[in-house]
């Protein structure tokens, strides 16, 4: 490898067979311009020690596997280059808000189970048979929703939101983004369903604004949006109740 | 094998990161904010306690805490409100304007040039009166 | 000795990407009394199906016809594709690109709102169907949130599997690891669908993610199922240098063009010209990628490239395509190319060259996506469907997921519902060894050699002998270099002796997949002795198509440890003899 200096890796490690609490790990690695925090780690783990655990899989910023905390910012490892940390060291640890497994993998079973209950598929509001063709949607109708359909679910947006790091039972930015996503494709009709999770106490009213989560999204899906703009329409569907023979 | 995962205390987490501090800052404001609105309401009662009582009160005000107390307000005040219209793009459906997408800088800057103009005319409109 | 839970289901699929959960869903859909156990070694949203770019293929315009689509697949692949699959595949793609539209799925639109179709290389009629440039990743993820809809399918994420389970010559079922606990889980089945994917990371430069290690292949193959055409590996040829990641062929179809050095438009100079006018279906940049990437390594010997830090390149130019346009249709390449590359491409070209991406070989499948094997069937980039041939159209293997997914979920439903489980004892015996033989390594001391290095050696070895172009040298180079590295695994020590999330072992049980799938196709690209399609030979005698001799299918058969036994298998020919593949001035005759 031409042209490479050194810098010093810390990563938060935790392996609960050994030791009960997290420490710290360093390494020193070499690197070019464009060494990647994950090809760091690769590179740890390849050839100093084989222990070293993390998700990646694409290295393009698709899948969401390697979301990490670099530097104390939530962002994805195979997307975040050395070159920025210089001189280093660089801190690495598990995304923030969730409860480690091994190293700097985390346990994301509470993200999961959320996605199933938030109906995140169409619910057709007319059935139209295969043989007739795609629903017609205009490129006007694709962009109510476009953007946060974007999310690649890497979970950033929940490590950079202290609510739901303060109460893991907050649906959380990114959910609400694709149930935005959802509710504003004109070929759903399950908007009303997915206004109880809304409305919910678990629902958007546990957000406080903070905004980090746009801010750190890798795909700029922009979840706070999503959620405030959802926190209006509940107040209006609630106030709507009032009026006769109106749908919210 | 079980697994043991371990979660990590929130405690500090405003301390973590720059953003959460000064996204505390900014809900910190609020307690400035309260504090001016007791202000407001103590010299409303003042008032309908007569002449005596609001002179006083009035002259409470012109002391050096209370002043200082003041320029505080004022400092939280436009600390609140650029926080406040820095994320009201976030809290909006898309606007459109002649027919291409209003960005967040925009509305923000409206918002503020708008705050700016209301003051500003509440300020002059309340000193004619006065005088 | 690690935990061993035996657990009863009608379907087992093994992989939940495109494929997978097209078959998952096609059951629940057709047969809601069977229950099936969606098995994936990652999360569903992080199969390789996300990082697939350009779109999906299904017939639409008027001027269009399955006639000219199945010509364009046939002749795309050089004659090497039965035909009876791809006259099915043909025949459905459209239906599933609206299947997926009712699911769902953003397709970009015409103004008149129906979806927008776009040209793609090698196919005469615009019938590409997108979705920005980001069409693997809706497609993924409208599969997998359509899925969670069903109750019978139950998914066993994080789930590796080691072993299929085979009882009297049919499938039994599959042994996974649970990652998180390293407990063995043994999925008694009916029936087995593998989606597991391709292959490509057992080449040192490759667009793929780590996850593409041919596992499902390696299931298959060490249990008696041979594996096909398997020296038929895609090189795309506009990839990042390097890292090898992945640039759409999306970029041409939407104009831009193809540079050497000196700034010319290269293609012209190996059959795929005149380079005017721009665009223009199946020529020039618009060809086929085998022929494309065959042109970068001529002009690569011509000293002709572009040099960078990674290596030779040529130039993607797409600035007289405009910003606008850039960001509205190629969106995640703007990306791809600031982040990575510090490249805006409005104001400068990109350099690329050519990286492994798919692999047309695989687990041979007829039309109804079943294996040699009763009860098990395998559909998506795993399989050998026999659509592609020699050589993959873009835009087909995303429909193809569909099509063929579909497929092998009937299929396996129909046989699941004819048919019983296997003999519970004995298949749960095959599971307690298949967990032993797993298990070994993390009990071995070994003699210090690291996995990276053999998983390195590997994939070097395939870069030089399996490259775009071969020699029969170059290929038994490799093949003893395989076979080497097939004995030092055995000896290779683990750091990491843990069972929970122990993914230094789950890499060497992945490399020993790849070792095999690696011989597989360097021992079938050694008995091709002619060039076809993606396989390319410099070696006199085996420089042109040889339909005389060659006009079959590869097969390769495990041999335990010694290298596999290469035979033949006929290739489906109905309407379509063999012809001249024919791109750039004489398209405009036909």
């Amino acid at each position: 490898m031409s042209d490479t200096r050194p810098i010093e890796i810390e990563v938060l490690r935790y392996q609960p067979g050994a030791r009960a609490e997290p420490y710290v790990q360093s390494w020193a690695v070499q690197f070019a311009d464009d060494t990647s925090v994950l090809e760091a780690l690769q590179r740890i783990k390849d050839l100093h020690d084989g222990s070293l655990t993390f998700r990646w899989s694409c290295r393009m910023a698709i899948c969401g596997s390697c979301g990490m905390m670099i530097n104390g910012v939530p962002r994805l490892a195979c997307r975040t280059f050395l070159r920025e940390f210089l001189p280093g060291p660089v801190r690495v640890e598990p995304l923030a808000h969730f409860p480690i497994e091994r190293d700097l993998v985390v346990d994301a079973n509470d993200f999961m189970t959320k996605l199933a209950t938030i109906r995140p598929f169409i619910v057709p509001r007319e059935e139209r048979p295969l043989s007739e063709g795609e629903y017609r949607q205009t490129p006007a109708e694709l962009e109510r929703f476009e953007q946060f359909s974007h999310c690649i679910n890497c979970m950033l947006c929940y490590a950079a939101c202290p609510q739901y790091g303060l109460d893991t039972k907050f649906l959380g930015p990114g959910l609400t983004a694709l149930l935005h996503r959802y509710n504003n494709d004109s070929r759903d009709g399950a908007r009303e369903e997915r206004m109880q999770l809304v409305h919910s106490d678990e629902g958007v009213w546990g957000c406080t604004a903070v905004g980090y989560c746009s801010v750190v999204c890798p795909k700029q899906v922009d979840p706070a949006n999503a959620v405030n703009q959802n926190k209006t329409m509940s107040a209006v569907d609630w106030f709507a109740r009032f009026l006769p023979g109106r749908r919210p | 094998m079980t697994r043991k995962p371990y979660v990590r205390p929130m405690r500090g987490w405003w301390r973590r990161d720059p953003y959460f501090t000064r996204y505390m800052a900014r809900e910190a404001t609020a307690v400035l904010v309260l504090a001016y609105a007791a202000i407001l309401l103590v010299t409303i009662e003042r008032l309908a306690q007569g002449r005596d009582a609001f002179e006083a009160w009035m002259e409470l005000l012109r002391g050096r805490a209370f002043l200082a107390l003041h320029l505080a307000i004022v400092a939280t005040f436009v600390l609140h409100t650029v926080t406040w219209f820095a994320i009201m793009p976030k809290t909006m459906p898309p606007v459109e304007v002649a027919g291409r997408r209003l960005g967040p800088a925009a509305i923000t800057g409206a918002g503020l040039v708008a705050s700016l103009a209301a003051s500003v005319t509440l300020f002059l409109t309340l000193r004619h009166l006065a005088s | 000795m690690s935990p061993l839970e035996s657990l009863e289901f009608d379907v087992a699929i093994v992989g939940a990407g495109g494929a997978g959960l097209r078959a998952a869903i096609a059951i629940a859909e057709r047969d809601p009394s069977l229950t099936i156990a969606l098995l994936s070694k990652v999360y569903p949203m992080r199969s390789h199906t996300v990082a697939a770019e350009g779109g999906s293929a299904g017939v639409v315009l008027p001027e269009d016809s399955l006639e000219h689509h199945f010509n364009d697949t046939v002749s795309g692949g050089d004659w090497l594709c039965d035909q009876d699959a791809v006259e099915y595949f043909v025949a459905h793609c459209t239906e599933e690109m609206v299947q997926l539209d009712h699911w769902g799925c953003p397709w970009s639109r015409r103004d008149d709102g129906r979806a927008n179709v776009r040209a793609f290389g090698g196919m005469k009629i615009e019938r590409t169907w997108f979705a920005a440039d980001l069409t693997g990743f809706h497609i993924l993820h409208t599969l997998f949130q359509t899925s969670i809809k069903y109750p019978t399918i139950h998914r066993f994420d994080e789930h590796f599997c080691c072993d299929l389970l085979v009882d009297g010559g049919r499938a039994a079922g599959v042994l996974a690891i649970e990652v998180a606990t390293g407990d063995f889980r043994a999925i008694h089945a009916r029936s087995v669908v593998i989606a597991t994917g391709g292959a490509g990371r057992v080449f040192r430069q490759n667009t793929n993610g780590g996850i593409v290690t041919g596992d499902g292949m390696g299931l298959a193959y060490r249990r008696g199922v041979p594996l096909r055409d398997m020296e038929f590996v895609q090189y795309h040829p506009t990839c990042m240098p390097g890292s090898g990641l992945l640039f759409t062929e999306a970029c041409r179809g939407e104009g831009g063009v193809l540079v050497n050095k000196d700034g010319y438009r290269y293609l012209q100079d190996y059959g795929l010209g005149p380079p005017d006018p721009w665009p223009r279906k199946k020529a020039m940049e618009l060809g086929p990628r085998d022929r494309l990437s065959q042109a970068f390594w001529h002009e690569e010997r011509k000293g002709r490239t572009v040099s960078t830090a990674h290596g030779a390149a040529v130039n993607l130019d797409l600035r007289h395509l405009g910003a606008a346009k850039l960001r509205a249709r190629l969106p995640q390449i703007c990306e791809l190319a600031e982040k990575y590359l510090g490249i805006d491409p409005a104001h400068a070209p990109i350099p690329v060259r050519p990286a492994v991406h798919y692999t047309m070989g695989g687990i041979p499948t007829d039309v109804r996506a079943a294996t040699p094997m009763p009860g098990l069937f395998a559909a998506g980039e795993c399989a050998s469907s026999g659509i592609h041939g020699a050589n993959r159209l873009g835009s087909n293997s995303l429909s193809e997921l569909c099509v063929f997914g579909k497929v092998a979920g009937e299929e396996a439903a129909r046989f699941a519902r004819e048919n019983g489980h296997g003999d519970r004892g004995r298949v749960r015996a095959q599971a307690e060894s298949g967990r032993d033989a797993a298990s070994a390594p993390l009990r071995r001391l070994g003699s210090g050699e690291r996995l990276a290095q053999l998983r390195d050696t590997m994939a070097r070895a395939m870069e030089e002998g399996c490259g775009i172009y071969r020699t029969a040298a170059g290929i038994e180079r490799t093949c003893s270099t395989l076979s080497q590295l097939r004995e030092r695994i055995g000896e290779v020590a683990l750091e990491d002796r843990s069972s929970g999330w122990n993914t230094q072992w789950l890499a060497l049980l992945e490399l020993g997949f790849q070792l095999e799938v690696a011989e597989a196709m360097a021992h079938s690209a050694l008995a091709r002795r002619e060039s076809r399609g993606a396989h390319q030979r410099l070696d006199e005698g085996c420089t042109q198509r040889d339909d005389a001799r060659f006009l079959k299918h590869t097969l390769a058969w495990h041999d335990g440890r010694d290298a596999p036994r290469v035979g033949w298998s006929d290739v489906v020919i109905t309407r379509s003899p063999p012809g001249e593949r024919i791109y750039g001035r004489e398209v405009a005759h036909e």
